[in-house]
C-alpha cells in the first residue's frame, strides 16, 4: 500500500515535472526576440483613427450660443459624433528625413455637420548634418515653453488647448537650423542654438499674419545646473517683437519647479465699453508663469501653474463685454451692432483663456486601485479675476495593445458675465476611442 | 641620572610590548585580510560583464496579466560613458517615438503627440506595469550605489548595495551575484522605508559576440502587483561610440534614425 503511494507520488511528481518542462518550453518560444525585425526601414508609415461622442448641456439663452449658431432657436443638448483619421509617412533616406502628417475629420451634430478635407498638419525634409547641427524646411509645429496648460513663450506656434495641453497641432511653414554641442567639465553641459523663418505674404501662414516679412525667431537652449534654460526671440513682422526666457529644474526627485516670462513690444490690444464702444491700443505686454509638478508618496502627480496673461481682459472688461453682448444681440437690436460682435470677438475675447489671471490644478494617478494601464485624474482652471471655474474629471485606458480609450466630463461653472458662465455650454461629457497602427 | 635611564628602559618596553601585540594582531588578521571580498570590484567586473560602457541594444518588455494577456514594448536604447542614455519606443504603434532621455540625475521624456521634452523622475512609470523609468534608463550600478557588505557562499556573493543619493529610485538592492561568471542572478530592490518593491531574475545567458556574454533575459515580479510578471529581453546589445550631441534633448524626436 506504502509502496503504490509511494509510486503515485513519484509518477505525480513525474508528470508535475513534465508539465512544468512543457510550460517552460511556451515561455521561451514566446519570449524569442530578434532584433533585426526592428532595424530601420526606409518607408515608414503609422497612424491613428479616432471616434468621439460628446454630449453637451448647452446654455441656450447665452450669448456664445448666439454667436455660435445664430439664427438658431434654442436648446438644452446637443450630441455630436466626430471621426478623425491621421496618416503619418515618413522616408528615412540616410541623412535625410522627408516626413507628413495629415488629418481628415468628420462631426456632425443637430446644428451642425462639418468635414474637414485631408490637410497636411506637418511634413517638410530634414538634413541632418551631423548630430548637432540640422536643417530642417517644411510645414512644422514648434512647442516652445515649459508650462503644461499654457505657453507665455510660444512665439512661433498655434496656442495648445488648455483644455487638452497634449492635443496634437497644425504647424505653420517655416524653415530652421539648429546647432547643438554637449560641453564637459564647467557647470553648462549643453549649449543649442535654433534660428527659424516663418515666412508670411497673405496666403502663406495666414493664420500668423498677413503681411510680407520673413518673421525670424531664435531660441538658445542651456543645460546648466541642472536647470533646463531657454533664451527666446522673435523680430518685428508680421506679429509685434517679442522676446523672454523660460526654465525648468527638479527640486528633489519627487518635485519640478518652472517658470516662463515673456514681453511682447507694442502689441495690439482692443476693448469694447457696454454701449459698444471700441477702443484700440498698442501697449508692452508682459505674460509670465510659474508651475510645479509633484510625484507624491501616493504616488498622485500634482501639477499646479498659475499664469498671468498681460494682455488679458479684467473682470470690469468681460462685465463690459457680455453687456455689450447682451445689447447688440437682443431681439430688435440695430443690425449693425450685431455684425459689430463678430470683429470684437476675434479682436481677443473669444481668444482661448481670455482673461488675465488663471489658476490650473490637476492631480492625476496612474493605476488607481491596481488598475493597470488605468489613469485617473481632476483638474481644474480657475479665472482669478472673476472667479469662475471648470473642473474636469478623467478617466483612461491603455490597456488593450495600440487602443486608447479616454472619457471625461467637463463642467463649468461661475456667476452670470464671467468667462466660464458665459460659455456655450454648462456641461460637456466627452468618450473617445483611438486606434494606432 | 639612573632613575631616568630606568624610565627610558620601562617606556621601550612598553613600546615594544605594543608592537608586538600588533604583530601578533596583524598576524591572526591576516587569512581575513587576504580573503576579503573587494565588493566594488565586484560590481564594476559586473557592471562591464552586463554591458559595454558605451553600447545599443534593442529590448522587449513584456507585461503579463494574472489571467494571461500580455502587452508588449519594443525600445532601441543607446549608452555612453558613466551617466548618459536614451531609448526610443518603437512598439506598440501608440507608444511609437516616444523617447527618453537621463543625463545623471536629469531625465526627459519625449512624447510625440507633445513635441516637447518633459523633465521625469525616476520612481515613474512610462510603460505601465512594474517597469518604471529607473528600469528603461538605468546606468551602471556602482554608478548609482555603494557597497555596504558583501556575503559570500560556494557559488555566489551577495552584494548589500546602498543608492549613492536620494535621487535613486531603489534605496538598497540586494544582488546575489554568480562567483564564476560575475553576473547577477537576482536583485531584491527594497524602498527606503525598507518595503520589497520587486525582484529581478537573470537568465537565458547568450553570446552576443564580441565578448559579451550575458543574461538575455530579466524577469520581474513584485509584490506591489500580485499576479503580474514583467519581462525583460535583450537582443543585439553591441558596444557602439555615440557623440556626446545623441545624449541632448535636441535630439530626442531623431532617437529612431540611430538604427542601422
Amino acid at each position: 500500500m506504502s509502496s503504490t503511494l509511494g509510486q503515485g507520488r513519484v509518477a505525480l511528481a513525474a508528470l508535475s515535472g513534465v508539465l512544468l518542462l512543457g510550460s517552460a518550453c511556451v515561455s521561451a518560444e514566446e519570449f524569442s526576440f530578434d532584433a533585426s525585425e526592428f532595424a530601420q526601414k526606409t518607408f515608414e508609415f503609422s497612424g491613428f483613427v479616432e471616434q468621439k461622442e460628446e454630449g453637451l448641456k448647452l446654455r441656450s439663452g447665452s450669448p456664445a450660443f448666439k454667436l455660435a449658431y445664430p439664427g438658431e432657436p434654442g436648446r438644452d443638448g446637443l450630441l455630436r459624433s466626430s471621426s478623425t483619421l491621421e496618416l503619418s509617412g515618413k522616408a528615412n533616406l540616410g541623412d535625410f528625413v522627408l516626413d507628413a502628417r495629415a488629418q481628415a475629420s468628420l462631426a456632425d451634430d443637430a446644428l451642425v455637420s462639418s468635414t474637414r478635407k485631408p490637410s497636411v498638419m506637418e511634413g517638410g525634409l530634414r538634413w541632418s548634418a551631423s548630430p548637432g547641427l540640422s536643417f530642417d524646411a517644411g510645414k512644422r509645429v514648434q512647442r516652445w515653453g515649459k508650462g503644461y496648460a499654457w505657453s507665455p513663450v510660444a512665439m512661433v506656434e498655434r496656442p495648445k488647448d488648455a483644455n487638452d495641453p497634449q492635443a496634437s497641432r497644425e504647424g505653420f511653414v517655416m524653415a530652421s537650423g539648429e546647432w547643438t554641442k554637449s560641453l564637459s567639465g564647467g557647470p553648462v553641459s549643453t549649449v543649442s542654438l535654433m534660428g527659424l523663418v516663418v515666412p508670411t505674404d497673405g496666403s502663406m501662414n495666414r493664420d500668423f499674419g498677413q503681411s510680407q516679412d520673413l518673421n525670424p525667431a531664435a531660441r538658445l537652449y542651456l543645460l546648466a545646473w541642472d536647470t533646463d534654460i531657454d533664451l527666446m526671440w522673435r523680430a518685428k513682422g508680421a506679429r509685434p517683437a517679442s522676446f523672454g526666457v523660460d526654465f525648468s529644474r527638479n527640486l528633489s526627485p519627487a518635485l519640478e519647479i518652472h517658470g516662463e516670462w515673456a514681453r511682447t513690444l507694442d502689441a495690439p490690444r482692443t476693448t469694447v465699453s457696454a454701449s459698444g464702444i471700441t477702443s484700440s491700443d498698442r501697449v508692452d505686454v508682459d505674460s509670465y508663469l510659474l508651475g510645479l509638478r509633484y510625484l507624491s508618496q501616493s504616488e498622485v502627480t500634482w501639477i499646479a501653474e498659475y499664469y498671468r496673461n498681460g494682455a488679458g481682459y479684467s473682470a470690469q472688461e468681460f462685465d463690459a463685454y457680455y453687456q455689450f453682448l447682451d445689447l447688440a444681440l437682443a431681439p430688435g437690436a440695430p443690425a449693425a451692432l450685431a455684425s459689430q460682435t463678430r470683429s470684437v470677438a476675434q479682436s481677443g475675447y473669444a481668444r482661448p483663456n481670455p482673461g488675465r489671471d488663471y489658476l490650473y490644478l490637476k492631480a492625476s494617478v496612474s493605476e488607481p486601485f491596481n488598475w493597470v494601464y488605468g489613469a485617473a485624474s481632476v483638474s481644474t482652471m480657475v479665472n482669478l479675476n472673476d472667479h469662475s471655474y471648470q473642473i474636469t474629471p478623467e478617466l483612461s485606458y491603455t490597456g488593450f495593445s495600440n487602443w486608447e480609450l479616454r472619457g471625461r466630463l467637463i463642467l463649468l461653472a461661475g456667476s452670470a458675465r464671467t468667462e466660464f458662465h458665459e460659455k456655450t455650454a454648462s456641461q460637456r461629457l466627452e468618450v473617445y476611442a483611438r486606434y494606432f497602427f | 641620572m639612573h632613575c631616568a635611564m630606568f624610565e627610558a628602559l620601562k617606556i621601550s618596553e612598553k613600546s615594544n610590548m605594543k608592537f608586538l601585540k600588533l604583530i601578533a594582531l596583524s598576524a591572526l588578521c591576516a587569512p581575513l585580510l587576504a580573503f576579503a571580498v573587494d565588493g566594488v570590484a565586484i560590481l564594476k567586473k559586473l557592471d562591464r560583464n552586463l554591458e559595454p560602457e558605451s553600447y545599443e541594444s534593442y529590448r522587449k518588455l513584456i507585461n503579463i496579466e494574472p489571467n494571461g494577456n500580455k502587452k508588449e514594448f519594443v525600445l532601441f536604447s543607446v549608452k555612453k560613458g558613466k551617466d548618459q542614455t536614451a531609448s526610443v519606443f518603437l512598439q506598440p504603434a501608440s507608444d511609437k517615438g516616444r523617447s527618453t532621455l537621463r543625463q545623471g540625475d536629469n531625465m526627459w521624456m519625449y512624447l510625440p503627440s507633445v513635441g516637447k521634452p518633459m523633465r521625469i523622475t525616476s520612481l515613474q512609470s512610462i510603460t505601465g506595469g512594474v517597469f518604471n523609468n529607473a528600469d528603461i534608463m538605468r546606468l551602471d550600478y556602482a554608478q548609482e550605489y555603494d557597497v555596504a557588505s558583501v556575503d559570500e557562499a560556494d557559488k555566489t556573493y551577495t552584494l548589500h548595495l546602498k543608492a549613492k543619493t536620494a535621487e535613486v529610485a531603489y534605496d538598497k538592492l540586494t544582488m546575489t551575484v554568480d562567483k564564476q561568471l560575475i553576473l547577477p542572478v537576482a536583485i531584491e530592490a527594497y524602498a527606503s522605508s525598507g518595503m520589497l518593491l520587486k525582484t529581478l531574475h537573470f537568465k537565458d545567458i547568450k553570446d552576443f559576440g564580441a565578448g559579451i556574454k550575458r543574461p538575455a533575459m530579466i524577469e520581474t515580479d513584485s509584490p506591489l502587483y500580485k499576479g503580474y510578471k514583467s519581462v525583460m529581453l535583450y537582443s543585439g546589445l553591441k558596444k557602439r561610440d555615440f557623440s556626446d550631441e545623441v545624449f541632448t534633448q535636441g535630439f530626442m524626436p531623431r532617437l529612431e534614425e540611430l538604427r542601422k
